[in-house]
Order: structure tokens, then C-alpha cells, then sequence
């Protein structure tokens, strides 16, 4: 199996999603949080989409990692890479669980996944896919410096924005990360 | 990250299922075989149930092996132990590529799952839940010694729980005896090949 990498920002630590986040993956599938990313969802939809986290990362080699309050140590959401069979193009993505929203944790959490991205992984590009209705998310794009750059409808999830992260080259310049 | 064992048998090797392991599932998955097994899947949804499968295994400590092909190394099928969050029990699960069906790979898999579930991970028993209509996996659960359990909980209502033999029910047994046998005769036709039936 291919180990999962852990990664840290100043608040926030990025782990592998493992068997105890079943329980807060669950209750955050199980509430209107999870409408602009397929939910509801009832348990047993819950635990097979962590279930498919976990095995995302066997198949791309990369997947999403669980974000962990590191104060806390509470688990604070679900951010990182994602590119099942019918996406557009891989993208960077992220879920907050009920209470841990507007603290700029998915901002955090999503820079240091498009870091790994870009830098370990050696992507040279990469968007994120965001439901019309969902401005939340698009604000989160937009701290990270990505612009809307067209739209994609999917067979399940419906019609979505497509947002364009800057380039590599743009973020290790400082450029649009010094804005965010 | 749990290891996924191997397991070889005669004629078979259980493994950890690859990215590469894919497009046979996916076919499976998206066609009419799938109709027992909540399918037939669009294209999204074979992906997701695959990764799923491979995740599984991170969650509960054991999951669904690819069964390959010893000899040719193609994939047959999955099989393994399968418990999603709705599922009362433990269940022992299977699938077989439509094109490979009917040359005892289920039970060959499904008996060496099974033999490595009692014996070296200790479980007690298992179950398995089968669409009511899907004859063939009945069949393959009878062989398998398994009883129909009316009492046992089901997953939605919609399916049937068969139990499975424990381990000291199913040692030494004639259930044991005759996956043996039949397991022999998949192997090595002792029944005859049919070149050298009598014309």
C-alpha cells in the first residue's frame, strides 16, 4: 500500500484518513454541510465514500487528507487531491465540518495540498470544482488566487465551476500567495 | 497502512487489488452481471465501489482480494470479507467476471477466504447476504456448507442470510471433504476430459 504522507501548517495537520473518522465523516455526510459535495448521505453512503478516500490514494497515488485541529486535536475536515473516473482534470478540494468553518482552515488546507501538488508531486497545473450555489467554497478559491475558468457537468454531481489555481511558477513567486 | 495478504491455491492467487486490476471490474460493474449486487453502476459509480473496495481493508483489517489466474495471471473475479457500516455481520462475498464463470474459481476463492479468515484471523463464523434470486451464488453458498439463517438480520430486508459452517463445524467435514473433491476435478479433470469421452 502506498503510504499516506502526513503534511503540517501553522494550525493545521494533514494525515491519513483512517477507521476512527468514520464517526465525524458520517455526521458531516449526514448534514446540509454536505450538499455541494454529493450529500446527504445516510451511514452506509458515508462509510463507503471514506472507504473510497482511503483507496483514492492506492489508485492516483495521491488522494485527500484528513485536517486536524492541532491544538485540539479535533478533526476539523477533509482536504486534498481528487480525481475519480469521469473528473475533468485532478483537482484540490476540501470539506469542513460543522464548527470549524470560517477560521480560514480550507484556505490552509487547501494551500499546503496544492504545495504538495505542485512540489512533490509535479503537477503543473490545477482547479477545483465547486457547486454554482456554494460561495463559500468559491471565496476559498479566490483567497487561494485560482479564477473561474469555465464550468463542468458531471453525471452525478451536476453543473460546476471550474476554478484554475495559479501556476506553479505564480505561487513560489509569492505572487497571488501573498494575497491570500 | 494494513497489509493485504496473498493467498495461493491450486489455482489462484488472492491479492491486494491494483489500479491495473480495473477494467475488468468496471465491466462487471457497469453490466447486467451487477444487477444482484446494486449495479449496474455508471462509469463514476464503478470507480467509487472500486476504491472502496481497496479502502475497506484501511478500515476493517481485511476486505476483498483480485483473484488472478495463476497461470496466465488475468483477473477472475473478487472475493474476500465485505463490511460496509449497514452490514449486521461479517460477511464472505464474491464476484466473477461473466467470461470466467463456471469453473469453480467462487468456490476455490471463497473456500481459501474463508480458510484464512477462521484459521488465521480467528473469526468465529460469517455470513453470506445473497439477493434472494441470484441462484448462482446460492448454489455457490450451499456448496460452501452454508444454511439459510431466517432469524439472522439482513442487510435491507431485500436480501437472505446464509451462514456459514464454523470453523470446528467445517473441519473434517463432508462439506470439506466435497469442496475438495470438487476443487480436485476443476483441477485435474478425474471425471474424464471430454477429448477422451467415448464417441
Amino acid at each position: 500500500m502506498t503510504p499516506i504522507p502526513t503534511l503540517t501548517t501553522p494550525r493545521l495537520t494533514l494525515r491519513a484518513p483512517e477507521a476512527r473518522d468514520v464517526p465525524p465523516f458520517t455526521a458531516f455526510y449526514a448534514s446540509d454541510r454536505a450538499r455541494f459535495v454529493g450529500g446527504p448521505l445516510d451511514a452506509e453512503g458515508a462509510w463507503r465514500m471514506l472507504a473510497m478516500e482511503i483507496g483514492h490514494w492506492q489508485i492516483r497515488g495521491y488522494g485527500r487528507w484528513m485536517v486536524e485541529e492541532r491544538e485540539s486535536g479535533a478533526t476539523a475536515g477533509m482536504v486534498g487531491l481528487f480525481c475519480p473516473e469521469g473528473w475533468p482534470e485532478p483537482e484540490i478540494g476540501w470539506d469542513l465540518f460543522e464548527g470549524f468553518e470560517g477560521r480560514g482552515y480550507a484556505t490552509e488546507a487547501g494551500r499546503a495540498a496544492r504545495e504538495y501538488a505542485y512540489d512533490v508531486l509535479g503537477w503543473d497545473t490545477a482547479v477545483s470544482l465547486v457547486k454554482p450555489a456554494n460561495t463559500a467554497s468559491a471565496a476559498v478559491c479566490r483567497r487561494l488566487g485560482a479564477t473561474l475558468d469555465g464550468t463542468f457537468a458531471h453525471q452525478r454531481h451536476g453543473e460546476m465551476q471550474v476554478w484554475r489555481h495559479p501556476a506553479p511558477e505564480e505561487v513560489s513567486d509569492g505572487g497571488m500567495e501573498a494575497y491570500a | 497502512m494494513t497489509a493485504i495478504p496473498t493467498i495461493e491455491t491450486r489455482r489462484l492467487i488472492l491479492s491486494a487489488p491494483e489500479p491495473g486490476d480495473y477494467p475488468k471490474f468496471k465491466a462487471t460493474f457497469t453490466s447486467y452481471r451487477a444487477r444482484f449486487m446494486g449495479g449496474p453502476l455508471n462509469d463514476y459509480e464503478a470507480w467509487m465501489l472500486y476504491a472502496a473496495e481497496i479502502g475497506h481493508w484501511q478500515i476493517r483489517g481485511f476486505g476483498m482480494w483480485m483473484i488472478h489466474d495463476r497461470e496466465t495471471g488475468a483477473t477472475c473475479g473478487m472475493a474476500g470479507g465485505w463490511q460496509p457500516a449497514k452490514w449486521p455481520e461479517r460477511e464472505i462475498a464474491w464476484v466473477i467476471w461473466p467470461e470466467v464463470a463456471g469453473r469453480g474459481i467462487a468456490l476455490e476463492a471463497t473456500h481459501a477466504a474463508r480458510a484464512h479468515f477462521y484459521e488465521d484471523k480467528g473469526w468465529s463464523g460469517a455470513v453470506s447476504y445473497l439477493d434472494p434470486r441470484n441462484y448462482d451464488s446460492i448454489r455457490l453458498a450451499e456448496r460452501l456448507g452454508c444454511r439459510r439463517d431466517p432469524e439472522a438480520p439482513s442487510v435491507d430486508g431485500t436480501d437472505v442470510v446464509y451462514r456459514h459452517p464454523a470453523p470446528e463445524t467445517l473441519r473434517n467435514s463432508q462439506i470439506a471433504d466435497a469442496i475438495e473433491l470438487e476443487l480436485q476435478s476443476h483441477a485435474g479433470p478425474i471425471f474424464g476430459r471430454r477429448e477422451e469421452a467415448p464417441a
